[in-house]
């Protein structure tokens, strides 16, 4: 896939490098490549944008996950019960 | 900061049982939720997930004191989960389909290399980003495990490739793979889902064209 037009950095490395990018992996040179890439080709850019909103929608759709409350109550009674066995003997 | 040189211990010695457990509740009960999450997609049922972060939180304790303070207690808690879950839960339950290979078949790879070539990009994302929650958690419990982990750590928790890599005990170069897999195939289901929920046209691919 390409918009035919020649660019400094060939296509094909610019989106081998689209999960590195977008996880914020990879040097300011290379970042700066691929900006300038991206400015001038349109397919690689929606590329871009798709991987980019398939990141997002992850996380927008697993991030909100709450533990129960009583999870809570029931780890930190434990850890108040082994503490006071364990620590103490240990003592 | 005179107590940088190794020498002098940051807590002090005499730490009473309640102090730790004191300690412990502020630090690392703020991850509850976090832990939850992932729990909730490596077990993908409440009660295992209950059972596996309480695991997770009683080990942490136990190994508490061999933590230092200042290094990052969100992964280590993590990578404790990890290995819990590899160790007990993942050995009990019977997903053949998930072992857990880094091999995936060739018709799963080229299955979701077929999509790639596909026109209407900026619709198409469009078009995911209207996919229920349910939707997108359904296609990411679909995706084996070790791929579904890597992309949930990395897209959820934020962690970087590194980071993941000790929480996984692999590689960093593993973990890329992973990511690359899982994600790929996580977009295929997504399609699918959004093909089925009538947000992308089932006859998406024939005006796209662009393939030369």
């Amino acid at each position: 896939m390409s918009c035919g037009n020649p660019h400094e950095t060939p296509c094909s490395d610019v989106l081998e490098a689209v999960y590195d990018y977008l996880d914020g992996e990879i040097d300011d040179t290379r970042r700066a490549l691929i900006v300038q890439h991206l400015d001038e080709c349109g397919p690689c850019l929606q590329q871009f944008g798709l991987e980019q909103a398939i990141k997002s929608l992850v996380h927008r759709s697993c991030a909100c996950e709450s533990a129960p409350d009583h999870l809570r109550v029931q780890i930190v009674a434990r850890i108040r019960q082994v503490s006071i066995t364990y620590y103490s003997t240990e003592q | 900061m005179s107590d940088h040189d190794g020498t002098a211990p940051v807590e002090p010695p005499t730490e009473s049982p309640t102090e730790v457990s004191a300690r412990f509740e502020r630090d690392a009960m703020q991850y509850l939720d976090q832990l939850y999450g992932a729990a909730m997609r490596m077990t993908r049922n409440p009660a295992d997930a209950e059972d596996l972060v309480q695991e997770t939180y009683l080990k942490a304790f136990a190994a508490f004191s061999s933590f230092t303070e200042g290094t990052n207690l969100k992964a280590w808690l993590f990578r404790i989960l990890t290995n819990t879950y590899i160790n007990a839960y993942r050995k009990k339950q019977r997903q053949p389909y998930q072992t857990g290979t880094d091999d995936l078949s060739d018709w799963q790879l080229h299955e979701a290399e077929s999509h790639t070539s596909r026109g209407l990009r900026s619709a198409e994302a469009e078009a995911l980003d209207r996919l229920a929650d349910v939707d997108v958690v359904e296609a990411l419990a679909k995706v084996p495990e070790d791929f579904r982990m890597a992309v949930y750590l990395a897209d959820v928790e934020g962690f970087s490739y590194k980071e993941i890599a000790e929480i996984m005990d692999t590689p960093v170069g593993t973990v890329m793979s992973r990511l690359h897999r899982g994600r790929k195939l996580l977009r295929e289901l997504l399609e699918d889902y959004a093909i089925e929920r009538g947000l992308i046209p089932a006859t998406v691919g024939s005006d796209g064209g662009d393939d030369a």
